[in-house]
């Protein structure tokens, strides 16, 4: 009998689930590895280390499943990652691997962490310690001293029974582990984006452009534009411009697609080339037509920087205040400096 | 009857104009921001996250830093609209502000860098058409609109950490300032 100890596995960088605190016991001491061409993984030895359990190449050897109290797989997101949390076996995936595959349901943070490397685990704190029997010193103290030991003695026997090799993991094991870390990370990443694509972007988008269609269709847009042009000949009237576009709300309606900045921009440009506005002017201008900047697209922005929905919630009217009174201010700076301009 | 169908086809015509702008945005702005999302994600997943945390650390450390210069790199470096996307190394209650002068950002740096905003690049262009026209260089209102861009950029976001503040305490909503 081998003195047990408890460790807690977190999550590494971009992984999911945990963190698990698992301990194995008499006759559950096993940790099986089923990774990619039976090659061992460097957080069995860490495993091993810290906890005195015993550790099973899965590929090679089949454990009953009442035996094992932790599983180590490699999986990329197609079937193993599921199968073991499905049987409530806690589970580790070496690759940042979230709920994916056909079992995915059965994924969950209570019995499965990912994207784990060797600093993720660490010997559970006191208080997560079960209380356990007084074990045997002298073969407590054996599995202390040499886990390590033991485990090699049978990583090895079974690689030279298969490989003919006395290295734990050859090279081409290291490369080929090595590159299927990277392809699933790339994977998991797709994965993510195509999530939040779907779940906070695309919405967004929809319900925007319908705004932006009943803006534009209804000839809202052109109107406005048109209404506003004569206000740009001075810097008084490109400052009341200004503050036109950066009224709360109104400021919103103005903004998609920057039609309406655009449609005067032009229309102010003729209006320069033609010498009716003085050249000068083009600066504030620039700042005066656009203070309503981007005012529609705020769910959609702050949906880009992967914001809560309490965020977007304060964010739109938030933005909007801040866009009128940062609105006169921007034209009048530009007034200011565009002194010398031409 | 002429007036029914005028005013069926008035109400259709609304969406048909924002069902453009639709798949104008899903063609364009959608694959390209996925894309840069993947590209990120798998960034971040291989530098790991406690560096990413570091980084974006620096970011919220100051306003100088998240409403001057991450802005600024960002519209330059990934343009409209995917600039918008760093805001996600900035704590929630940042991420308005973020927004604010980012977008700014987006316009006032395109007269010198048409690359980051393409679409909209007609504000800019409008203007300095009638610049052309006169026979004037445009490149000083160019550099202008950009220095002045800079610092009233700057402003606009810090302005809305003010007015998110306020918004918090209207709405009762409390978001994290820390970085989750």
């Amino acid at each position: 009998m081998a003195e047990y100890r408890a460790i807690k596995i977190e999550r590494g960088s971009g992984g999911f689930g945990g963190p698990l605190t698992v301990m194995p016991k008499e006759g559950k001491d096993k940790v099986v590895f089923i990774t990619g061409g039976g090659a061992e993984p460097d957080i069995i030895e860490k495993i091993v280390k810290l906890t005195g359990c015993t550790a099973v190449n899965g590929f090679k050897t089949s454990v009953p499943d009442e035996e094992i109290f932790l599983v180590v797989i490699d999986c990329g997101g197609t079937l193993r990652c599921g199968i073991y949390p499905q049987k409530r076996i806690p589970t580790v995936n070496i690759m940042p691997v979230g709920k994916s595959g056909p079992l995915a349901r059965f994924i969950t943070e209570d019995i499965y962490v990912s994207a784990v490397g060797p600093d993720q685990i660490s010997p559970a704190d006191g208080s997560a310690v079960p209380a356990e029997e007084e074990a045997p010193t002298k073969e407590a103290e054996e599995a202390k001293a040499e886990p390590e030991r033991r485990f090699k003695y049978s990583t090895n026997k079974k690689v030279s029974e298969t490989l003919g090799e006395t290295s734990k993991s050859s090279i081409i094991q290291k490369i080929g582990m090595g590159a299927g870390k990277v392809v699933n990370t790339l994977y998991q990443a797709a994965r993510d984006a195509v999530q939040s694509m779907i779940t906070t972007i695309l919405p967004f988008m929809a319900f925007v452009a319908m705004l932006i269609g009943i803006i534009q269709g209804s000839g809202f847009g052109d109107w406005f534009a048109k209404l506003l042009v004569p206000l740009a000949g001075n810097g008084v009237g490109l400052v009341i411009l200004g503050f036109i576009c950066s009224i709360p709300v109104l400021s919103a309606l103005l903004g998609p697609g920057a039609v309406i900045a655009q449609v005067i921009g032009t229309m102010i440009g003729v209006e320069i080339g033609k010498g009716n506005i003085a050249p000068s002017l083009a600066l504030p201008a620039l700042f005066a037509i656009n203070t309503q900047c981007a005012c529609d697209f705020i769910p959609v922005g702050l949906g880009l920087a992967e914001a809560e929905p309490e965020t977007v919630e304060v964010g739109v009217p938030s933005v909007l205040y801040s866009r009128f009174l940062v609105g006169v201010p921007r034209v009048l700076a530009a007034w200011v400096a565009s002194i010398g301009l031409y | 009857m002429n007036i029914i169908v005028n005013a069926a086809e008035g109400f259709m015509g609304l969406f048909d104009a924002g069902a453009l702008t639709f798949v104008n945005w899903v063609s364009t702005i959608v694959p390209k921001v996925l894309l840069l999302l993947v590209f990120m994600n798998a960034l971040i997943a291989l530098i790991g996250q406690e560096r990413i945390n570091k980084f974006a650390k620096i970011c919220s450390g100051n306003v100088i830093m998240a409403y001057g210069v991450l802005p600024f790199l960002s519209a330059f470096m990934l343009g409209n609209p995917m600039a918008l996307s760093m805001g996600k190394f900035l704590p929630e209650r940042m991420k308005p502000s973020y927004y604010a002068s980012s977008t700014y950002h987006c316009h006032t740096n395109s007269g010198m860098f048409p690359h980051i905003n393409v679409g909209e690049i007609f504000i800019y262009l409008g203007i300095a058409d009638g610049i052309t026209t006169l026979g004037l260089s445009t490149t000083p209102l160019a550099i202008r609109y950009l220095l002045v861009g800079l610092v009233m950029n700057f402003f606009a976001g810090w302005i809305t950490d003010f007015t998110t503040t306020f918004v918090m305490k209207q709405q009762k909503i409390e978001l994290k300032n820390t970085l989750s």
